[in-house]
């Protein structure tokens, strides 16, 4: 168990936040996504899902580029080739873990 | 958000909603429909005579009419790309949000076995044409069929992988009408002829019918 407890505590922090796993497993299967469909899709409220981006942004594992469409602020969200990376080992690492757990 | 989201259902929702309006089914049908229209004209031999008519008349640069409908098939799916993003834009996507997707919808290996399965079947028509079993016109037919085979476990697996039924439907289907031409004695023209407008009249069906569904949805949504 103890071992287990080591393996969770090694987990990417910035990855295993709940609301930042949605955005990043959104994230991993398209090449972007623009801030509605993120907002749809994760259930986040603007502010939080704002905040979380932020955060993601700095960690590098996000790029977020503002434009506008028309008259209307648009902005995308796409993941760096190092917030592949990170969510693809933290999958791997939490799949081994969940794997081992189920025995 | 205080419990841990569901990341394969994100992951899955989110590479489905390329699919979810049906206007990939759409861009689909019409690159399958005059890609089959492009081939019959191209090996037609009224086709062959007018071009040889036109470069006799002309002069040479003529004969390069002979190539133009190839170029439509490629021209009109880009076109359509242009009117699904507008579409999408200002009307299906405007209240869920706008999706770049990834490049690949299904895993590398799917790919790989529809490449297999397609020179599979071109090696079987071979194999039997040099058994004596068939003749050259059987081989040509085979092209279509398993080129049919080959589309048809792409979207058998693509209904399999982003969880769509109409996809697993329209695969299994595809690939066995697809067999049926094997047992038609066309021509090559022909055949393609029949290929690309049996693919076009069931993706496009299945693409309406999403596309009917997502609009009523949109409606019922608020969304107009």
């Amino acid at each position: 168990m103890a071992g287990e407890i080591r393996e969770i505590a090694g987990f990417d922090r910035l990855i295993h936040e709940p609301a930042r796993l949605a955005i990043m497993a959104v994230l991993s299967a398209c090449e972007s996504a623009d801030f509605t469909y993120l907002e749809n899709a994760t259930g986040l409220t603007k502010g939080n899902l704002s905040a979380h981006l932020s955060k993601l942004e700095e960690g590098g594992y996000l790029a977020i580029s503002k434009g506008f469409k028309g008259k209307y602020p648009h902005t995308e969200c796409s993941l760096t080739p190092e917030g592949r990376r990170a969510f693809a080992s933290y999958r791997k690492q939490y799949l081994a873990l969940a794997r081992r757990l189920g025995k | 958000m205080t419990v841990s989201p569901d990341v394969d259902r994100l992951i899955r929702e989110t590479r489905r909603y390329e699919f979810a309006d049906g206007l990939r089914d759409l861009q689909l049908a019409m690159l399958l429909g005059l890609g089959g229209l492009t081939a019959w004209l191209v090996f037609e031999p009224f086709w062959m005579t007018f071009v040889v008519r036109m470069a006799a008349t002309y002069g040479r640069w003529a004969a390069w009419v002979g190539i133009l409908p190839a170029l439509v098939p490629p021209l009109v799916v880009l076109g359509m790309l242009g009117v699904m993003r507008v579409l999408r834009r200002r009307w299906l996507w405007r209240e869920s949000g706008m999706v770049s997707p990834s490049r690949w919808a299904v895993p590398r290996r799917v790919n790989v076995l529809s490449a297999v399965i397609l020179l599979g079947g071109l090696a079987v028509g071979l194999g039997l044409l040099k058994l004596g079993l068939v003749d050259a016109s059987f081989l040509l037919r085979m092209l279509w069929t398993a080129t049919g085979w080959s589309f048809g476990y792409t979207l058998l697996a693509m209904g399999r992988h982003l969880d769509l039924p109409r996809y697993r439907w329209l695969g299994l289907t595809g690939g066995i009408l697809s067999t049926a031409l094997l047992f038609l004695p066309l021509p090559f023209a022909q055949s393609s002829l029949v290929f690309g407008l049996l693919w076009c009249a069931m993706l496009a069906g299945s693409g309406l019918i999403t596309l009917r569904r997502a609009a009523l949805y949109r409606g019922a949504a608020g969304g107009g």
